[in-house]
């Protein structure tokens, strides 16, 4: 492409407009020293600072007037950010022109108060045409680009509707930081469905059942080193996206029906149903927010007892402890995890001796969201104390006494996903109760066989 | 011992020589490094020496204790990982890739648009196309392919995810399997499972944190290496178990020597190594000390882990075991042990799916069915053991080959083989992934009408290297090691995690 002066001059405007910040902000600060005495600053500095200045911002008044022409930004923006700053350089040259006069009165003043306000105002709004509205506030939330719109987790993927739950979703991602509210980059907008059949100034980004003649659908698919990458100097859409945005237009880039109404080829059957499981993947089991260490005599009083424990990844203080090599460990033993209960996450006592006096130390032990009791002296009386540990994901009692009854006890245990029972005294007929009163978790009863098959131990050989 | 066996010439020629052999040009040249450009050159040599871990991979390598559990990077959904390699590369056009338009081709030359530019490990001139060899069903829930030759796995369908479209760059056994083991077809890199335990040590402090088991009665091709230790410590290589006999090889202690003399012997030993390393400093003495220490424990522990004969009959019956025989279904049965125990890395191989259809034993009707025979039920045990016992969760469980096979019928030298096969092919095969936080019923990946080359969802040994270590909490670009002047690591210089078959 050929850039011509003009717009080369256009696109200095972002670089350039750093200079009359920075100097201008230089020339109120000496100045306010001046005023004050603190400092000795000569007036001619500041003189010369503010001259500079001056020349500066009107040079980027009229460099962005020639970036705005080319209509990439959203005009309503623009038009106010150019106004502030013109009244950026208008107030710079009022200045200038009271310190060459020498009049320090209290007009001056409000106006480097006034300017002061101006240069912040004008940088960020052109701060929010470049990166957009939502850039810097977007760092404090979980997920960038939720300033648009939340969408709920996809629950039944058939109900789901195709452009507003899947489709819009990866726009909003990957596309609306440059063909949003705030810019237009090609003069092309995403956020809505009339500006998406309507296209940029090359023309229309999609067509109707034909993905593959798509503008949209031959950007994404290139290499992310071509100059038509989109998104551009992002890495490409995963494969999966890529394959729902293709079905998508395939079946006529609908905006309003739901996907059951679409025929789903099998492996866009997979993509989708993908997004019904990945809905559930916020709450891991790890928490969100930081915690402070733990006591360092704890856990070394535990390592003498052979227990491992050590912190879930680098960089974090949550800790698990596994009891592996310390099997022979006695109940009171574990009044050492409680110190560390704001800690503690992952718990591994499988296989150990313990047995139901153990679960009190246990149950303060509230952040855990695994714990694992595989084949110890864990009875009905000790599931009781358990009832405390609101935050647990997983819970194995293989091996254990347990019955229905006690398991029951655990009701109270909204998190609870995983729930192991194999081996342990549930009986045959408590299983669907079990189901009934826990809609949310996963159990497992176990006792899985593989059924021989005569053929298993036939061994084929040539014919003749 | 006498005076004058001390004075025999011949000891004091043999001390005289291990004096001589701490004189290595290595050691001269360290502790010669004394004028400046001595200096220059001992920083050199550090490079060449015992590498140590990148500065930013936050893995402290602790000689004294080199099993000792270590954190991930970040928590990782898998706690350890159960690799169970078919060495000889199954067929996936007979077991998972369903190709009803290669049947239409069947006995037709193959056309010149897929020979041109190829090689092959054995087709030359112009093969046959080879129709699938097996009857093919959707399964379970997610409607995946499995054929008929897998009845048993095909239940369990639904638990796995299949990466349909992998593909290779090495059509030989030997550096295939080292590239989808140690990240390079050469020999002398670390392998997977000595990353892992490098990474993460090991739980249990009794048994080592690798451990091998081969069945199909022979070693994979590339030998050892695909379970070395490359250049990090030794500690971490794998360590080959037999499912018969003495599980470890010399692990009973020999005839009257009871256990006390054993301890009292090793102490010796240690003692010496302990000298040796405050003269030498050498981070490898450690190791051995830490590895006498742990064989010592294992010769009580091993044992124990590795007798299957403690398992009730009906987990026998499961996984199809069959008593006193080195076989897969026994070494699947003690893979579930092993990891039980807190084992973070077990690699099984089974020799003997390269069905090239050059007699019965290798072809796709007779002796690959055998071979699905003598896996597929204990394969599907594993997976529902493992879930039953609240592992598969924490476990990753990957199954795959070294490469694929072609759509072609193998014309050996230019001759029809006399039974239906297939002759060894880079460009797509299928690997299966299950637990360990990997999306379950699950199809990553597509390969084009007749199975020839990967169409969507490719994915290189790199890639299933770079999502095996991001289940166990690695970051695979930052997970590196020091060696030869640069930080290395096992997907030295490619690989993307497939984020999409994460859960």
């Amino acid at each position: 492409m050929v850039l011509s002066v003009t717009e080369f001059l256009g696109r200095l405007h972002p670089a350039l407009v750093h200079l009359p910040i920075g100097i201008l902000l230089i020339g109120l600060l000496f100045q306010w020293f001046y005023q004050r005495g603190t400092y000795a600053v000569s007036l001619s500095v500041i003189k010369i600072i503010f001259l500079a200045g001056t020349a500066c911002a009107w040079i980027s008044c009229i460099t962005g007037y020639i970036l705005s022409s080319s209509g990439d930004y959203e005009s309503g923006l623009v038009n106010w950010h150019m106004w502030m700053g013109i009244a950026v350089a208008l107030t710079a040259s009022l200045i200038f022109r009271k310190i060459i006069l020498q009049k320090t009165d209290s007009w001056y003043k409000a106006l480097s108060i006034g300017l002061l306000i101006l240069i912040m105002v004008t940088g960020h709004l052109g701060g929010s045409l470049t990166h957009g509205a939502d850039y810097i506030s977007s760092a404090f939330k979980s997920d960038s680009g939720t300033a648009y719109k939340i969408h709920p987790p996809i629950i039944h993927v058939e109900e789901a509707r195709v452009y507003a739950d899947v489709i819009q979703p990866l726009f909003q991602k990957d596309c609306y930081n440059c063909h949003g509210s705030g810019r237009q980059k090609g003069k092309l907008r995403m956020d809505d469905s009339s500006s998406i059949m309507k296209g940029g100034k090359d023309g229309s980004i999609l067509i109707p059942f034909k993905a593959p003649e798509s503008e949209l659908m031959k950007r994404i698919i290139l290499p992310t080193d071509d100059e038509h990458h989109m998104p551009k100097g992002k890495p490409s859409l995963k494969e999966s996206q890529i394959a729902l945005i293709n079905w998508w237009i395939s079946t006529g880039a609908d905006f309003h029906k739901k996907v059951k109404e679409f025929e789903q080829p099998t492996r866009i059957r997979g993509y989708l149903l993908a997004l019904e499981n990945s809905s559930n993947h916020a709450d891991s089991m790890v928490p969100p927010s930081p915690v402070e260490e733990a006591d360092r005599k704890t856990i070394n009083a535990l390592k003498e007892k052979g227990v491992e424990v050590i912190p879930v990844a680098q960089n974090s203080h949550y800790l698990m402890a596994d009891f592996i090599n310390s099997v022979s460990i006695h109940d009171k033993d574990l009044a050492l995890l409680v110190p560390l209960r704001k800690q503690l996450i992952w718990l591994k006592l499988g296989n150990t001796k313990i047995g139901d006096s153990s679960t009190i130390y246990i149950g303060q032990c509230t952040e855990l969201t695994q714990l694992q009791l595989e084949r110890t002296g864990i009875s009905n009386t000790g599931l009781a104390s358990l009832q405390s540990l609101h935050k647990l994901q997983s819970l194995n009692l293989v091996g254990t006494s347990v019955t229905a009854q006690g398991v029951l006890s655990l009701k109270t245990l909204k998190q609870l996903k995983h729930l192991y029972l194999y081996q342990t005294g549930v009986g045959d007929k408590d299983w669907t109760m079990l189901a009934v009163n826990f809609p949310k978790t996963q159990i497992d009863s176990g006792g899985y066989t593989v059924s021989f098959i005569a053929a298993d131990t036939v061994v084929v050989k040539a014919g003749k | 011992m006498t005076q004058k066996e001390l004075n025999n010439p011949r000891l004091i020629k043999e001390a005289n020589e291990r004096i001589m052999r701490h004189l290595t040009r290595r050691h001269f040249l360290k502790e010669s490094a004394m004028g400046m450009g001595a200096l220059a050159l001992g920083s050199f040599l550090t490079s060449c020496g015992t590498g140590t871990a990148a500065p930013d991979s936050g893995i402290v390598f602790d000689p004294a204790h080199p099993l000792a559990p270590k954190l991930p990077m970040f928590p990782g959904k898998a706690k350890s990982v159960i690799y169970l390699h078919m060495a000889g590369a199954p067929s996936h056009l007979e077991l998972f890739d369903y190709k009803p338009d290669l049947m239409k081709l069947n006995g037709q030359d193959c056309p010149q648009s897929l020979l041109k530019g190829k090689r092959f490990a054995f087709i030359r001139g112009v093969p046959k196309m080879l129709g699938p060899q097996a009857r093919f069903e959707q399964r379970g829930q997610s409607g995946a392919w499995v054929s008929d030759n897998l009845p048993h796995f095909a239940t369990v369908a639904d638990e796995v995810c299949f990466l349909k479209a992998v593909t290779t760059d090495q059509f030989n056994h030997a550096p295939a399997q080292l590239l989808i083991h140690t990240g390079t077809p050469r020999l002398g890199r670390p392998s997977i499972g000595a990353w892992a335990t490098y990474g993460l040590g090991s739980e249990n402090q009794n048994l080592p944190g690798f451990v091998v088991l081969t069945s199909g009665g022979h070693f994979p091709d590339a030998g050892k290496s695909v379970w070395g230790s490359g250049f990090l410590p030794s500690v971490y290589q794998g360590v080959q178990c037999r499912s018969t006999g003495d599980p470890v090889l010399f692990i009973k202690s020999p005839d009257g020597l009871d256990r006390d003399m054993r301890k009292a012997s090793i102490d010796a030993i240690n003692a010496v190594n302990q000298q040796e390393y405050k003269e030498y400093n050498d981070p490898e003495i450690m190791s051995r000390i830490s590895q006498y220490e742990l064989a010592y424990r294992m010769q009580i522990s091993v044992p124990d882990t590795m007798n299957i004969n403690d398992e009730p009959e009906y987990m026998h019956e499961m996984y199809g075991t069959k008593p006193n025989v080195a076989c897969f279904a026994n070494n699947a049965l003690l893979a579930r042990k092993l990891v039980e125990k807190g084992v973070r890395f077990v690699q099984l191989f089974d020799w003997g799916w390269d069905d090239h259809g050059t007699d019965a034993d290798t072809a796709l009707d007779i002796g690959l069915i055998n071979k699905c025979r003598q896996t597929d039920k204990a394969v599907t045990a594993l997976l529902l053991d493992l879930k039953q016992r609240g592992m598969l969760e924490e476990t990753l469980v990957v199954w795959g080959g070294e490469f694929g096979r072609t759509p072609m019928m193998e014309n050996r030298d230019g001759k029809q083989n006399p039974f239906k096969g297939r002759d060894h092919h880079v460009d797509a095969f299928t690997i299966w992934m299950a637990g360990g936080g990997i999306k379950k019923g699950y199809t990553y990946g597509e390969t084009d009408e007749i199975g020839y080359s990967a169409i969507s969802g490719k994915a290189t040994p790199f890639d299933v290297q770079a999502t095996i270590l991001n289940q166990l909490g690695f970051d695979h670009i930052k997970f590196t090691y020091e060696y030869q002047g640069r930080p290395c690591r096992l997907t030295d210089v490619s690989g993307t995690v497939i984020d999409d078959i994460i859960a």
